[in-house]
């Protein structure tokens, strides 16, 4: 029955990791919440993160309460509070090794310097909670491209009318990060990014010597003519 | 008519919900007395209702602080963590010597594509890689511009492909290419002359030869026992004259090499 009433709570939120737990006896719980939590690669995923984080967050203190009545019934909520703690469900890791990126320069361009500044509040915040290390953040100076246009028509060359584009400069420059956490980062920096604000991402990344270049080939080749050339 | 929302707004609201994505200026939802634009003689800038500069620029306020950490904190399980081996950019030097730069341009247009994007930098230090002697010269002088003597930096700029992928490829390609060839020795690279050296080498030069000359003769006119050419090379003296040279045309002439040149032919020529 408490099972019931869990069950009850499951309907509403339908797209969260739980739907694999059905009251079909201790085991299958058991079973089914350990499925969830051995698919674990960290690899961004698609999909709306923040509705289900929040419903399995609400999820968690309503399990809580039912479980303290009842001993004998195991619910996939109580074994995920014992487990430590949660593990996000959209999260999978994979084994291939990250590439690393010694530093990420993001160039911000803009036509108005308050869009700017407030991009730039964004970024270092997000930067800051997201654990990445901001190297230094500064402004180029900005580029002013005019020109002298006629204003009339037809002749009148004496008098002419000026236009200027400004193009104002945002400079941030982060340090040491890996793929998984460039690709989060400037995923959510990019979709935030203003209308009429163009970016350029230089990205440095560190690789070992490969494998062919560590010694040269010519001592481990059998004794060939001259003119016979390997690359 | 109906009030804005802004009078039915709690003071503790979540402003999250909002404003939870990026939309235009709402002014009966933001309970803020905005005024904004130029204002008119003897007046203040115009109020928030119906302001068109207010609509047009791009505002923040899906984006306040609290909203900001709310997303990170949902986004902080997908990010991993740096290896802490790794903290300077000496170690990163050490374990990972050769460094790609890309770049990515973003823009708001009719095409996301952006020509410049194929663009792939490789950069090296001679230092981390397996040469010798021989093929580190070879290797600078196959390069040409692209080696900076003062960082040690082999720089490789690619764009001849069209995709970045092709672009890197090519890029280790040519890497690969200038190790194994460097490593090679022609057999026209026995002709190599005396200009074609990159540094001063003492062994078989005119300054060898002179200096040895003058010594034979300083013997021969004192009569002493004719001295080996092997001998008079290993004597402190020339070793110190040879040295003295050696710096002062490799590293140009400072305070401290003329001086030791002249202790070194001072001895050499046994004058006080």
């Amino acid at each position: 029955m408490a099972a019931g009433a869990l069950m009850g709570v499951l309907a509403p939120y339908g797209g969260c990791g739980w739907s694999c737990a059905s009251p079909s006896g201790p085991q299958g719980v058991g079973g089914g919440e350990k499925m969830a939590a051995g698919w674990l690669c960290r690899r961004l995923c698609q999909g709306s993160a923040f509705p289900v984080s929040y419903a399995s967050r609400i999820l968690q203190n309503q399990c809580f309460f039912q479980n303290s009545n009842l001993v004998g019934v195991r619910l996939a909520g109580s074994q995920a509070n014992t487990e430590g703690p949660k593990t996000n469900p959209l999260v999978s890791i994979s084994d291939e090794p990250e590439t690393l990126y010694k530093r990420v320069s993001l160039l911000v361009k803009g036509h108005d310097k308050a869009v700017l500044d407030s991009y730039e509040y964004f970024a270092v915040l997000a930067a800051k909670e997201l654990g990445i290390s901001v190297e230094k953040v500064h402004n180029p100076p900005k580029t002013v491209e005019r020109f002298t246009l006629l204003k009339s028509v037809h002749i009148y060359k004496k008098h002419r009318v000026q236009y200027e584009m400004r193009t104002h400069y945002l400079c941030l420059e982060l340090k040491y990060l890996t793929s998984s956490t460039a690709a989060v980062y400037l995923e959510y920096v990019q979709r935030n990014l203003p209308e009429g604000v163009a970016m350029e991402v230089k990205k440095t990344k560190i690789e070992k010597i490969p494998e062919h270049i560590r010694e040269p080939i010519w001592d481990t080749l059998p004794q060939v003519e001259e003119t016979e050339v390997k690359s | 008519h109906i009030p804005p929302r802004t009078e039915r707004m709690a003071v503790d609201q979540d402003w999250s919900s909002v404003y939870p994505t990026a939309a235009t200026f709402k002014p009966g939802s933001v309970p803020l007395p905005v005024r904004m634009g130029y204002p008119v003689k003897r007046g203040v800038p115009p109020a928030k209702e119906g302001n068109l500069e207010l609509m047009k620029i791009p505002n923040f306020l899906h984006l306040t602080p609290p909203a900001i950490k709310k997303h990170c904190a949902a986004l902080k399980d997908f990010c991993t963590e740096w290896p802490s081996a790794l903290d300077s950019d000496e170690k990163c030097e050490q374990h990972f010597p050769i460094e790609i730069e890309t770049i990515d341009y973003i823009s708001s247009g009719t095409s996301i594509r952006n020509p410049k994007a194929r663009v792939v930098t490789l950069r090296v230090k001679l230092s981390n890689l397996n040469l010798d002697d021989h093929a580190k010269k070879k290797l600078i002088k196959l390069v040409g511009e692209r080696y900076c003597k003062d960082t040690d930096m082999l720089t490789i700029t690619t764009d001849r492909c069209p995709l970045r992928r092709q672009n890197y490829d090519y890029g280790i390609h040519l890497l690969t290419v200038l190790y194994h060839e460097s490593w090679k020795t022609e057999t026209w690279e026995s002709e190599k002359a005396e200009e074609d050296m990159e540094e001063y080498i003492w062994e078989n030069s005119r300054s060898q030869k002179n200096a040895l000359d003058t010594l034979i003769r300083i013997k021969a006119s004192e009569n002493v026992s004719n001295v080996t050419k092997e001998e008079l090379l290993a004597s402190e003296v020339v070793k110190d004259y040879r040295n003295s040279v050696v710096a002062l045309k490799n590293e140009g002439e400072t305070e401290n090499n003329m001086s030791r040149y002249k202790e070194s032919v001072k001895k050499l020529l046994n004058i006080q």
